[in-house]
């Protein structure tokens, strides 16, 4: 049949299609159209770097220019997947070093990055511009000393909360004097020192320079010098904002913020001393984006300096700003979207600040545009979920921390399971919920019901029996991760629902009561399932089929069993197929 | 750092430890005898469950260990430290729970720098970085939740699985020991074991572990 358009053409309409859904749905329409698509995809993002293999990413898609990967499964930010697990990037970069000379762009999360592979990364790529990795570990400053000297295109450096060891302020300097083509720069995330003289001459030379986020080692006047160089910025990260009040040093910043008209989202703010605050105030009614979740100033300057930044649309904030800072937010910017409050303490068993589910409650109801929300706080009561889900029927992403695991609602002493039954009830919309508090299986029961469009859900200490998982993967029909710790959850409703986790990303049960012998069972069963037993506590071929793993990540894949394991992840191959039958 | 906020750290543990002790002796016959009807009460999709039933299978993985190694209980055991219905009210709401590194969910940028510059810190926490040879990541370790150097070595063995040798040791050498160094404020590289604790953790900047026949 061939009665379609020319390649020609069906290439140059599909130019215009940039969404990865739209791309896969694509790719299905028929065997030629899968043949034109695959050939003009220019970028790719994977979400589980073990779902699919270099090899066969390569062979399907040989022209890209712009790859995302990600690695280990989200819990690995709180130290829950052990060192040396795996999302090793070197033999991704290894392998397009061959195939994708013309590769542009990677953009990495949660991966382990080492020295070596970003030198390959820089020797192999002629027109490498864009890297971002976010949350990865595993490299030192040297490999970034490498990407500085031999990207000759290089646009964007970010490396967002990124473990880079035994930094050396060197490799700033290597970046050429001929290098002007930076647009983002971001080593917020490096503990050492810069040399200050090769940051301002490269700053000064890259006049596209939009991004620049700063580490705590640049000292306020060195900010003051690069603000007046980069005028141009639209998004700043400071340094440390801390000096001994001198009045020179505080109209020369307020002079350089003042100069810097396109300011948009402002970060870092380590250390802040309020007495510099007010330098910031001519660019807060541009602000967009504010986080303040490194500074430790109290809740009256986080009131005055939140009060002149009327446009405000995302706010991280540490939990000083207390209810009355947040009833102040409430009243002043009514374009916020997002709101993050961190825990100052998050290890202390006192409460240090006046921070409770009223302050939520004040913006739910003062701020329509609010849809995302992240709270760290002590004491929550169902009255105040229904106060929020009431208020914010739009919300798409909630979720809540109370910091003591299986806190009740502290007025009624109840379990927490009405309010959050009425946030998923309320918010349709909602993508991603976090829960936490004192939890019983029938949260899962509303979750189930009216969680039609959820895709993420995260659950500790929660629940109290495989009732509450049942009713999860078998209610949430968007349901893409799912993880879980801590939580009574067993064998039956995992084996019940052994086909769901195939239309799942992933899942990731830790300190359940999953036992190694449904493990075995899950992988053998699906086929298309790698089923990860991850556990440090010593021989894993010779435990009894009755015991409880330590954790247990379940992803989709169609590359097969890891070649790359280490000896505490167990999985189905071969051999242990046969010894079970 | 003084010696008083040392003295304070080293005598809370040995407390709680007690505590946890007296805790797992009292609970062992249960587990006997709830062993079965727990695996098969947590395979049923029943939403009466006795409370104790389920917060007992999700323990029930400490059972399965031979070995009765309280630290290491407490590193891995978190259920056990946070498990209201398990534990009387006083230790786990109390401030003796044992701080980890993960609960609550805090990335480890918000939990350095708050954590030590917070102005009601509740407990100290100290990461310094552990390499060992021939690995070029390094593990991160808390050296304020140890309070001696035996505590030390038994985390690092426990994380590495091997065994390590230090001063005064009473045993025979063999070929696979490892000995620990680590590498103080002048950036000279000295055993680990020569000074007394407290001084140890005020001159440490990281850790390494090389095999004993190198050395």
């Amino acid at each position: 049949m061939s009665y379609s358009f020319p390649e020609e053409v069906l290439e140059h309409v599909f130019s215009f299609i940039h969404s990865y859904k739209d791309r896969n749905a694509i790719s299905l329409v028929c065997k030629s159209w899968y043949e034109i698509e695959r050939w003009c995809r220019r970028q790719i993002f994977i979400g589980n770097c073990y779902a699919v293999s270099p090899r066969i990413t390569i062979r399907r898609f040989p022209e890209l220019r712009s790859v995302s990967l990600k690695g280990k499964p989200h819990f690995a930010d709180y130290n829950l997947v052990p060192q040396g697990w795996g999302a090793n990037m070197y033999p991704w970069v290894a392998a397009m070093a061959q195939a994708y000379p013309w590769l542009e762009e990677l953009r990495l999360k949660r991966m382990v990055v080492t020295d070596d592979t970003l030198e390959l990364i820089s020797r192999s790529f002629k027109n490498f511009k864009v890297l971002v990795l976010s949350s990865c570990e595993g490299f030192t400053t040297d490999g970034l000393a490498a990407i500085a000297a031999n990207c000759r295109n290089l646009r964007e450096l970010d490396l967002r909360e990124t473990e880079v060891d035994d930094p050396s302020g060197n490799w700033l300097s290597h970046f050429p004097e001929s290098c002007t083509s930076l647009v983002s720069l971001n080593f917020a995330c490096l503990e050492g020192e810069v040399s200050f003289s090769a940051l301002e001459r490269l700053v000064g030379r890259c006049t596209n320079l939009r991004t620049l986020r700063l580490n705590q080692a640049v000292p306020l006047d060195k900010l003051a010098n690069l603000l007046r160089r980069a005028p141009q910025l639209v998004d700043l990260g400071t340094g440390i904002y801390s000096a001994e009040v001198r009045p020179e040093l505080y109209s020369k910043l307020t002079g350089a913020f003042a100069g810097c008209k396109e300011l948009k989202s402002l970060s870092g703010l380590w250390e802040v001393v309020p007495a510099y605050l007010p330098a910031i105030y001519p660019v807060c009614a541009g602000l967009t984006s504010l986080n303040l979740s490194y500074a430790t100033i109290q809740s009256a300057d986080l009131i005055k300096l939140i009060s002149h930044c009327r446009n405000l649309q995302r706010l991280w904030v540490l939990d000083y700003i207390e209810d009355s800072g947040l009833e102040s937010l409430a009243a002043s910017c009514k374009d916020l979207q997002e709101l993050r409050v961190f825990p100052s303490d998050p290890y202390g068993a006192e409460e240090n600040v006046t921070l409770t589910e009223q302050g939520l409650v004040s913006v739910s109801e003062g701020c329509p545009k609010l849809h995302s929300v992240l709270y760290f706080c002590r004491q929550m009561t169902n009255a105040a979920l229904f106060a929020i889900a009431r208020n914010r029927p739009n919300m798409t992403r909630f979720r809540l921390c109370i910091l003591e695991p299986r806190t009740p609602d502290y007025l009624t002493l109840q379990p927490l399971d009405a309010g959050f039954g009425a946030i998923v009830e309320h918010c349709k919309g909602l993508r991603r919920l976090s829960l936490s508090g004192l939890l019983t299986d029938r949260v899962f029961e509303y979750i189930g019901t009216h969680a039609k469009r959820l895709q993420m859900l995260s659950v500790a200490f929660a629940g109290d029996s495989d009732l509450a998982l049942h009713n999860v993967l078998s209610g949430c029909k968007s349901l893409r991760k799912l993880e879980i710790r801590d939580c009574p959850f067993g064998d039956k409703a995992l084996l019940a629902n052994a086909s769901k986790l195939e239309t799942m990303r992933s899942l990731w049960m830790s300190s359940c009561s999953v036992s190694f012998g449904a493990c075995k069972k899950l992988g053998q069963k699906m086929e298309r399932l790698n089923v990860e037993v991850i556990d440090e506590r010593g021989p894993l071929d010779s435990k009894p089929n009755e015991s409880f793993v330590e954790r247990l990540y379940a992803y989709r894949s169609v590359a097969g069993p890891r070649l790359d394991k280490p000896s505490f992840v167990w999985t189905v191959d071969e051999n242990s197929a046969m010894r079970l039958s | 750092m003084s010696l008083c906020l040392f003295e304070s750290v080293i005598s809370r543990p040995y407390i709680y430890k007690a505590k946890v002790a007296a805790l797992i002796l009292s609970l062992r016959p249960q587990f006997a005898t709830m062993g079965k009807a727990t695996h098969s009460s947590s395979s049923s999709i029943d939403s009466s469950k006795h409370p104790t039933l389920s917060s007992a299978s999700s323990s029930l993985y400490h059972q399965s260990k031979t070995n009765t190694d309280l630290s290491s209980d407490l590193r891995l055991g978190l259920t056990l430290s946070t498990s209201t219905s398990l534990l009387p009210d006083t230790l786990s709401n109390s401030d003796s729970r044992e701080p980890s590194t993960d609960w609550p969910p805090v990335k480890p940028p918000q939990r350095n720098t708050v954590a030590e510059k917070g102005n009601n810190r509740q407990r100290p926490i100290f990461f310094v970085k552990v390499y060992m040879e021939g690995v070029p990541i390094g593990r991160k370790l808390d050296l304020f939740a140890h309070h001696s150097y035996d505590g030390l070595i038994a985390t690092l063995a426990h994380m590495f699985s091997i065994t390590i040798l230090y001063p005064n040791m009473d045993r025979v050498h063999s070929d696979k020991d490892h000995v620990l160094t680590y590498e103080d404020k002048e950036g000279d590289w000295m055993m680990v074991g020569d000074v007394p604790w407290e001084m140890f953790l005020t001159t440490v900047k990281r850790l390494q572990i090389t095999r004993a026949d190198r050395c």
